[in-house]
């Protein structure tokens, strides 16, 4: 049950009926898995630490750099050299300390991700390899969990939802088959600081409609952003019957409640 | 001049053929500057023409984007109008005459 406070506090929530005190009260009862604590895990675990979801699990093997600072907004000046997992825990805290933060310093191997996927309502991925964001597609296949993800580099960003309790649902790897070929990322490339903050506000919208049900989430949709031109794209998306990722899980009923 | 400005009745008219547009992921212009700020245009037929025209006005374009056995990439993807194609192999989708191709890649960046 929400405490006077609680219904203070997310007042704007609750006066939304699509949301209400039953939706507060869902994202008091969620646990969120946050993978990567950098330029978009930071606005969307901050947005989510604020909206009020009750339990966010942050994963992040890195410490913070000077030229982290730039976009990554959840880490100040005060966390140089330490763990990204760590400053984000303590930050998110002060923001919001009605909530519970895990901070897991470390990249979890595939062990741990299912056990944190399992554990997850939903997960939300904003890593800089693309050989994490299919290890936490496959187990988010595994275990039934949503998985939003989001990229962004230089003045480009994609985003999508991918809901393995839907049948229907793509996945991760049905849009980009898993290979060691090299995608962008920003570390060679750079990126423009806001526009992790939309994409990364962006994930924390689709998870808040994602566990109180409101509106329609990106299941089947991806979105491309073009920042220069300020032109986003919107492409449908269906399940390949072909993809190795998500094929064997089609028959079995991954469905939760 | 792309033919989406014009209705189909002055398109028949004037025996207009009309042309699919490409819209390319911004990335691809650092390695093919020519493709930048043009109206790229391309035959109606299937992907794998598509491509290949513009592979005429972008010479080495089609190295970047298929493997050696004229598969799509991994971390390349297309669509036509709003769906994604899912034939990277043989890219046998039709890019209709007033259709749109984007091309996009696939990005890492958190
Ligand atoms: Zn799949």
């Amino acid at each position: 049950m929400l405490s006077d406070n609680q219904l203070l506090r997310y007042s704007r929530h609750i006066f939304l009926p699509e949301i209400d005190i039953q939706g507060q009260q869902a994202l008091a009862d969620a646990r969120v898995l946050v993978l990567g604590a950098g330029g978009l895990g930071s606005p969307a675990l901050m947005y989510l630490a604020a909206a009020g979801v009750g339990h966010l699990v942050v994963s992040d093997p890195d410490v913070v750099e000077l030229s982290n600072l730039q976009r990554q907004i959840v880490h100040r000046q005060d966390s140089l050299d330490q763990l990204k997992a760590d400053s984000a825990r303590r930050h998110l805290l002060a923001l919001n300390p009605d909530i519970e933060v895990d901070a897991l310093p470390r990249a979890l191997d595939d062990d741990e991700l299912q056990q944190q996927a399992a554990a997850a309502t939903v997960v939300v991925v904003g890593t800089d390899n693309f050989s994490s964001r299919h290890a936490a597609n496959r187990a988010c296949l595994s275990t039934g969990t949503p998985l939003v993800s989001a990229a962004a580099i230089a003045w480009e960003a994609q985003i999508s939802t991918f809901d393995p309790r839907l049948a229907d649902s793509p996945c991760f790897a049905c849009l980009y088959p898993d290979s060691n070929e090299q995608a962008l990322n920003c570390a060679e490339t750079g990126v423009v600081s806001p526009l992790v903050g939309m994409l990364g506000s962006y994930q924390a919208l689709e998870v808040i409609k994602l566990i109180t049900g409101a509106g329609t989430p990106l299941i089947g949709r991806l979105q491309l952003f073009d920042a220069r031109h300020g032109e986003w794209q919107t492409l449908r998306l269906k399940r390949n019957p072909e993809c190795p990722a998500c094929a064997s899980f089609v028959a079995s009923d991954t469905s939760r409640d | 001049m792309s033919g989406q400005q014009f209705p189909a009745y002055l398109l028949r008219a004037f025996r207009v053929t009309a042309m699919p547009t490409v819209k390319m992921t911004p990335h691809l212009y650092r390695f093919f500057p020519q493709l930048e700020g043009q109206t790229v245009t391309v035959p109606a037929g299937s992907v794998k023409e598509a491509l290949h025209a513009i592979n005429e006005q972008a010479p080495g374009f089609t190295d970047y984007i298929l493997d050696d056995r004229g598969a799509l990439r991994r971390h390349v993807n297309l669509g036509i109008n709003d769906s994604i194609v899912f034939d990277r192999k043989t890219l046998s989708d039709r890019v209709p005459e007033d259709g749109t191709l984007y091309i996009f890649q696939a990005l890492s960046g958190g």
